[in-house]
């Protein structure tokens, strides 16, 4: 006691006394006095008790059972706080390796659409798979993938999925549904006959030898392979010209002329062509080199819309009109592959055709050489197809490598499969990952075939047209729960699963190995434990697994030689060609940009992405040219029936300027009867699909009427003209080499105010709209960063669709063809920002960091801001569109990003999570941000790398350089505000003068 | 209808002389008996029969308000790009409505027209019910209106302030102020005769609420002499807000980007359209009420002609800045101002911009023609016209300018709802609701404003007196 007060020596008898034994100074008195507290009242030195004698009660200091009691009350107290619907948190008793709180893990991963295979990186966070991107390691894809492939995270989290095996409806075990299916086989196998598998296309070597592991236990096993959107034309095609089934890898980076025979490669389907393209479109001068694309299309494409000459050609005349080509090249000296018969085809420029774009078109080709390709639409008839390989094959293409692959079924398999199937033979059928049911064309034949199937099983995921023909319903994983492997060109890819089965669910792979070992062949446990063993085979030495996993890919070249042409077959292709001529009209059947096949008809996020053509949501009208429209006295939104072969439809009508003349176009994917989502949206295109594979995609014959009524169409755009105003520049290559700027010069805007000061950063964002092909990538991006909610389709039909980021889509020129232009547009953070100084409560402001940002918790909702924004970017929360969402949904959200109520005003925020992501990992290092480390969501989605992020303070950024450049111009820059995103003007290659413009 | 003019003055010229402001025989014990009286008799079956019509559209908009709390802004038309409509449409509208009252109370009185005595009360309370009519807007037209109260500017202990350059917060105390003194000034007015029917009532019940209302009055020359002070202050504060409230009104508009709303003309154009659509409703509701409340000697043919003349006037003032707007498009050269003016005109909503032009344009001409300022007919066809026209025109300015600005790409049309429909007949259910609720229990012309015209306020002056 006596070390924490100095000593003051023996104190003096005090004046005034507190107490007798003071004034009389006992030795506890004076200790007393001498002492700041009383004892007991702190926790060393001598206890009241012991100064008082008194038996020991307790070891506790008041002092120390207050601080006890507030402690055990602030405890009981935290103990208690519940808020309303918090649920239980429970915290990690044993931490999962690799899973930090609050930090992403990217795992490697792939997945595939048909033949095509996406290499992936998968972002999960606490273990949820929540954003993907293509695999940056991969020599191909180099980090990009497709909007469809960015959705697809969506689906893992799908409320329809099938959770548990079915069989007649009741939710059975495994065990009692593997038994079921095993005794099937089992019987089958024994009495000899035949069973039916139908699974998608096979791009796995490791399903392949699985597959044939299966065939080889249960020899009457007959697989199909089966892709509904894949174009059948184009198969049929592969096997004339080549012999075998092929795949063509287009390598734009090679092509100087690229010809398109309504071929839409730069629809965000195929990362790795768009890349290229963007590769050579992002001009920095006007010497820099540039390709030029030549479409010949009956609907306008995305293709289409980015070419530099396009010419209107109905599918029906595609093919004649190549093979008139080929012809020509030949007279001009271009050698004609052996045995290649062109007698049929009339010389010269086909019918229609401007004699001038001929010339030029025919001189481009036999210029770039080897350096020119031709690519043709999958749903393009197969003489176009058998053209566009002859093309390529004369002018010795190297921007197009023909790969031989395995082969797929066509319409015309599936029709005898469905005989088959009808007479009685086959003693079981699995269906697996497709649905028949619904995407073949003859569905109620189809469905009365398969019904003479005594055991039929459905292995998949959300129960669809198929599974409700069938007893046995075998869930499957979704890809992110699984393994699997891919081989793609330059490189063999691994799929990892990123996150645990949701379900009672098993990959489909687990089922066959299952029936493997219960056909009595000796086979690992499980699909992961047979495609390891299969790679520690295949890996070259000094790979291991775990590093392949790692990367997800083995770099590999492939080793099959390339399939030759074979010349001979032109001259059936060519007389056929020539001969074929269009009744009533076309009608071109492409797979939904957003639903594909239909297997994505059950994701929102798709079926809000607005069409890149048409921007429509929600529905797939038949897009009818300007012309004919004219002729029947079609307004855009009338209904009308399209009937062919006796199928007649009843939907909706949007006008196509730039579409051939007599052509209609229809997606397919749509008018689905199963699934939440998918259920009732559009119309089923499928029963036009033709038996015959040659033209399975492109008939003719289709009849069109007006119906009477309307329906109020879905659109997020409905004026589509720039009005003449500056908002999209475009030049040619000669504009660009002499005066970039245009006519543009406005006045040197000044200001009265003093600039804003940005200390450290200044954020800014170029886009190049001359790699812009309009895909929408970056739309889908954004939605699953950002947790952009989805309205549904009278919302969207009201304007109230909530993308952070839109598609501009304009058209110039004349009706029949014309110049089309894409805009990306999103919040420019403006520094004189107009929404900044309405809002009444400050809940919109500037960052110092030059961010337009927005404080959800503050908004009122006067929308205001929203009004005074010139670019209207702004979304507003008109309803509820996310409280009422539940698990497994809300599993698919970006933690870091706030989900909006309604009333609340939202916009694009440069993903400032992104921003302080990289800015607090910097700044744990101890260093600068570097340049391009920083990605927005919509940039890492482009594909084409049209977007560019950085800040603008640093000269030497990317960014900083974009800005100088001199296609750089900013929307609406004469209002002052000062925008943060500089566009780059478009740039068009053309070959003729005003090319663009004639039929 | 005699319109007498007094002729005793022989040292006036015929037609200077101001006619009389009332007609036949009105003393004080006359006017008291005729207007105080009025709501000591029991309402008639019409007035019942009206107030269930008027309630029930208010029950109509109460419903129509609750459904969109329930639902969100989503249950009407507004959408992107026209993020604004009805509702702010709605509240132009009667803000506007509300200058009539404050003009002709407290203008007209530093002005010393005397005309203005007799049907200043009603359109002072008129005012009042329409501002009520107006703030119901701000408040529900809000994504989150339970956070409405976040606009005023308030110490709270999230440290976090309004931002004062937003002219919605302008909006905000304008609209206070203006309701405020409206209020008070209304208020005062009412004193001296709630002491009078205080003084005449049997009623117990309602002796104690008039005694309670008139705060102690009883006529000294002391409380006259605070009366008429105050009532003098409050109309020169009141002048300044009748041209304050609808500027400040218009800057929301003025002080956007939006292509048809950045004009400097917008705050007198405002003030002008807001007493034009006032005056209308205000001689709309007036001949009603002469007729029916039987007080055509007090409410003459004379005052009607009088707010017949502003209305014209203010009709004038409508048509050059309509004109100066053209003009502006024209001139500035700009496209976008261009293509909004020529919206109104020749746009998908271009029937709006006519139907604003003829109500408030065309229409009102025929009140150059003394015959029509006098006729019922004529008047209430002007009367509802301008408050067509001066609703359409807000129509005008708020849709057309935005469903078509900048980017064509966000250009989109807007369809209103039944909600939409049901707000707006709800407000005019509330106003017409407190209008005749206050005919019935409160004096609708102020009778010691009407004494002092009367001759015997005046001795000496010899004017008015031989009717007496």
């Amino acid at each position: 006691m006596k070390t924490r007060l100095p000593d003051h020596g023996p104190l003096e008898t005090p004046r005034f006394w507190r107490t007798l034994e003071e004034r009389i100074e006992t030795p506890e008195a004076q200790q007393a006095a001498h002492d700041e507290f009383l004892p007991g009242a702190i926790p060393t030195g001598p206890s009241y008790d012991d100064v008082h004698g008194l038996p020991p009660q307790s070891g506790v200091s008041r002092r120390d059972f207050l601080g006890l009691v507030s402690a055990a009350a602030a405890l009981a107290a935290t103990v208690a706080c519940d808020r309303k619907g918090q649920g239980t948190v429970v915290p990690y008793t044993k931490r999962p390796v690799e899973v930090v709180p609050g930090v992403a893990n990217y795992y490697a991963s792939a997945t595939h659409e048909g033949r095509r295979v996406y290499p992936l990186l998968v972002k999960t966070r606490e273990g949820r798979p929540i954003h993907l991107t293509g695999n940056d390691e991969h020599p191909g894809v180099k980090g990009k993938t497709s909007p469809r492939t960015m959705a697809d995270v969506l689906r893992l989290y799908d409320p329809d999925r099938l959770r548990a095996p079915k069989a007649e409806g009741r939710i059975i075990g495994w065990s009692d549904a593997e038994s079921r299916l095993h005794a099937a086989l089992a019987g089958a196998k024994a009495a000899g006959k035949p069973v039916l598998l139908i699974s998608g296309a096979v791009a796995s070597p490791s399903r392949k030898a699985l597959l044939a592991d299966l065939k080889a236990a249960l020899p009457t096993l007959e697989h199909l392979a089966y892709e509904p959107a894949a174009g059948d034309a184009a198969e049929v095609a592969g096997l004339a010209s080549y012999g075998q089934p092929v795949d063509l890898q287009p390598r734009l980076d090679k092509a100087k002329v690229i010809l398109s025979l309504g071929a839409d490669f730069l629809n965000g389907e195929d990362p790795e062509a768009q890349a290229a393209w963007g590769a050579q479109r992002r001009l920095k001068s006007a010497h820099d080199p540039i390709n030029r694309l030549w479409v010949l299309e009956g609907p306008l494409t995305l293709t289409g819309t980015n070419a530099d000459q396009r010419v209107p050609v109905a599918p029906s005349r595609l093919g004649a009109a190549a093979f008139a080509l080929a012809k020509e090249l030949a007279a001009k000296g271009v050698a004609l592959p052996a045995g290649t018969d062109l007698s049929g085809i009339p010389a010269g420029a086909p019918a229609g055709f401007p004699a001038a774009t001929w010339s030029s078109l025919v001189k481009d080709l036999r210029t770039a050489g080897r350096n020119a390709v031709v690519l043709c639409g999958a749903q393009m008839p197969a003489e176009a197809h058998q053209a566009a390989h002859l093309l390529n094959a004369m002018l010795g293409s190297e921007a197009v490598g023909v790969r031989a692959t395995e082969p797929l079924a066509t319409v015309k398999e599936l029709e005898a499969a469905a005989q088959k199937m009808a007479s009685g033979a086959y003693a079981a059928a699995i269906f697996w990952d497709v649905n028949p049911a619904y995407t073949f064309p003859k569905a109620a034949a189809w469905k009365a075939a398969v019904a003479k199937v005594p055991v039929r099983a459905w292995i998949g995921q959300v129960e669809d047209e198929t599974a409700a023909q069938c007893q046995l319903l075998l869930p499957e994983n979704h890809w992110l729960e699984s393994w699997g492997d891919y081989a793609t060109p330059g490189a063999a890819v691994l799929q990892q699963p990123a996150i645990g089965t949701l379900y009672d669910t098993r990959p489909g792979e687990d089922i066959l190995l299952g029936a493997l070992k219960a056909l009595g062949t000796n086979a690992p446990d499980g699909y992961h434990a047979y495609l390891q063993a299969r790679w520690k085979k295949e890996l070259p030495f000094g790979t291991s697994f775990e590093q392949a996993l790692h990367d997800g890919l083995v770099k590999a070249e492939a080793k099959t030689p390339a399939p030759a042409f074979k010349g001979a077959s032109v001259a059936a292709a060519a007389k056929k060609a020539a001969a074929s001529k269009a009744e009533g009209l076309e009608l071109v059947l492409f797979p939904g940009f957003a639903t594909h096949d239909g297997r994505h008809a059950n994701n929102s996020w798709l079926q809000e992405t607005p069409d890149p053509i048409t921007k429509m949501t929600w529905d797939n009208p038949v897009a009818v040219s300007v012309q004919d429209a004219k002729a029947l006295g079609i307004e855009e939104g009338d209904l009308v029936t399209l009937s062919l072969d006796g199928v007649t439809v009843k939907l909706p009508a949007v006008i196509q300027p730039g579409q051939a003349q007599g052509v209609l176009a229809l997606a397919l994917g749509y008018g689905r009867t199963t699934g939440g989502v998918a259920k009732g949206v559009g119309v089923d295109a499928f029963p036009f699909l033709g038996l015959d594979p040659a033209s399975a995609n492109a008939r003719t014959g289709a009849r069109l009427a007006k119906a009477g009524g309307r329906k109020e169409l879905s659109r997020t755009q409905s004026h589509h003209r720039m009005e003449g105003r500056d908002l999209v520049r475009s030049l040619t290559m000669d504009e660009f080499a002499h005066n970039p700027q245009g006519h543009h010069h406005g006045p040197e805007l000044v200001t009265l105010y003093e600039e804003q000061r940005f200390p450290d950063h200044k954020w800014g964002m170029v886009i190049d709209l001359a790699a812009c092909t309009g895909c929408s990538a970056c739309v889908v991006a954004c939605q699953s960063e950002n947790n952009v909610p989805v309205v549904g389709p009278e919302q969207v039909a009201r304007g109230r669709e909530m993308h952070w980021i839109r598609i501009d889509r304009y058209y110039e020129g004349e009706l029949e063809n014309p110049k089309v232009v894409h805009q990306p547009m999103l919040c420019q953070h403006c520094d004189n920002a107009p929404c900044e100084n309405v809002c009444p409560v400050n809940a919109t402001n500037h960052s110092p960091e030059g961010l337009n940002q927005m404080a959800y918790n503050r908004c009122v909702g006067t929308r205001y801001c929203a009004n005074n924004c010139p670019y209207k970017v702004r979304r507003f929360n008109f309803l509820e569109y996310t409280a009422y969402k539940t698990e497994p949904e809300t599993l698919a959200y970006n933690p870091e990003v706030t989900v909006r109520p309604r009333g609340v005003m939202e916009k694009c925020s440069f993903c400032v999570q992104r921003i302080n992501d990289v800015k607090i990992r910097a700044k744990g290092d101890g260093r600068a941000i570097l340049d391009g480390e920083i990605t927005t969501a919509c940039m890492a989605g482009c594909s084409s790398d049209a977007i560019v992020f950085g800040d603008l303070k640093d000269p030497k950024s990317k960014v900083s350089q974009l800005v100088a450049a001199s296609r750089a111009y900013r929307v609406l820059e004469e209002l002052g505000v000062k925008p943060a995103i500089t566009y780059l003007a478009d740039l068009k290659n053309p070959a003729v003068e005003g090319g663009h413009h004639e039929a | 209808m005699k319109l007498d003019a007094a002729t005793s003055a022989g040292d006036i010229p015929e037609g200077l002389v101001e006619p009389s402001l009332y007609v036949g025989k009105v003393t004080p014990g006359s006017l008291d008996d005729q207007v105080l009286a009025f709501p000591e008799t029991r309402p008639p079956r019409q007035w019942y029969f009206a107030l269930a019509i008027t309630l029930t559209a208010a029950l109509i908009g109460v419903i129509s308000i609750g459904y969109t709390f329930y639902l969100g802004i989503g249950a009407w038309g507004n959408t992107s790009p026209v993020f604004w409509a009805f509702d702010i449409i709605n509240f132009v509208f009667w803000v506007g409505i509300g200058h009539a009252g404050t003009l002709i109370s407290a203008i007209l009185f530093l002005f010393r027209k005397r005309w203005r005595n007799a049907i200043a009360r009603f359109a002072e309370a008129m005012t009042i019910f329409a501002v009520i009519c107006a703030v119901i807007f701000p408040l529900i037209h809000v994504g989150r209106p339970w956070l409405a109260y976040w606009l005023f500017p308030y110490p709270n202990q999230r440290a976090l302030w309004t931002n004062f350059r937003s002219p919605l917060l302008w909006d905000v105390f304008a609209v206070n102020t203006y309701f405020s003194v409206s209020l008070m000034f209304w208020y005062l007015g009412l004193i001296p005769d709630i002491a009078s029917m205080r003084d005449r009532t049997t009623s117990k019940l309602r002796k104690v609420i008039y005694t309670v209302l008139a705060m102690g009055w009883r006529g000294a020359a002391t409380h006259w002499q605070h009366y008429e002070k105050a009532y003098l202050l409050l109309a020169g504060l009141a002048t300044g807000l009748v041209l304050s409230v609808h500027s400040v009104v218009s800057f929301d508009f003025a002080t956007s980007v939006v292509p048809g709303w950045h004009m400097t003309i917008f705050p007198p154009y405002f003030v002008a359209g807001a007493i034009f659509a006032g005056f209308a409703m205000v001689v709309m509701v007036l001949v009603v009420v002469r007729e029916t409340m039987q007080l055509k000697n007090l409410i003459t043919m004379r005052h009607l002609d009088v707010m017949n003349k502003v209305i014209l006037a203010m009709s004038c003032i409508m048509g050059y800045s309509y004109m100066m707007e053209g003009f502006t498009a024209w001139y500035s050269m700009n496209e976008y101002l261009h293509h909004a003016f020529m919206n109104i005109i020749t746009g998908t909503y271009g029937w709006a911009g006519w139907v604003t032009i003829s109500c408030n344009i065309l229409i009102p001409q025929i009140l150059w023609f003394k015959k029509a300022r006098s006729s019922y007919f004529w008047m209430i066809l002007v009367a509802v016209g301008v408050t067509i026209g001066m609703w359409f025109e807000r129509f005008v300015i708020i849709v057309i300018s935005l469903h078509q600005d900048y980017l064509p790409s966000a250009w989109r049309i807007y369809k209103p709802t039944m909600v939409d429909f049901g707000v707006l007949l709800g407000t005019f259910g509330i106003f017409f609701t407190l209008v005749l609720l206050f005919a019935r229990v409160l004096p609708v012309i102020a009778t010691t404003e009407v004494k002092a015209i009367l001759p015997d306020a005046q001795p000496s002056h010899h004017g008015d007196d031989h009717h007496a």
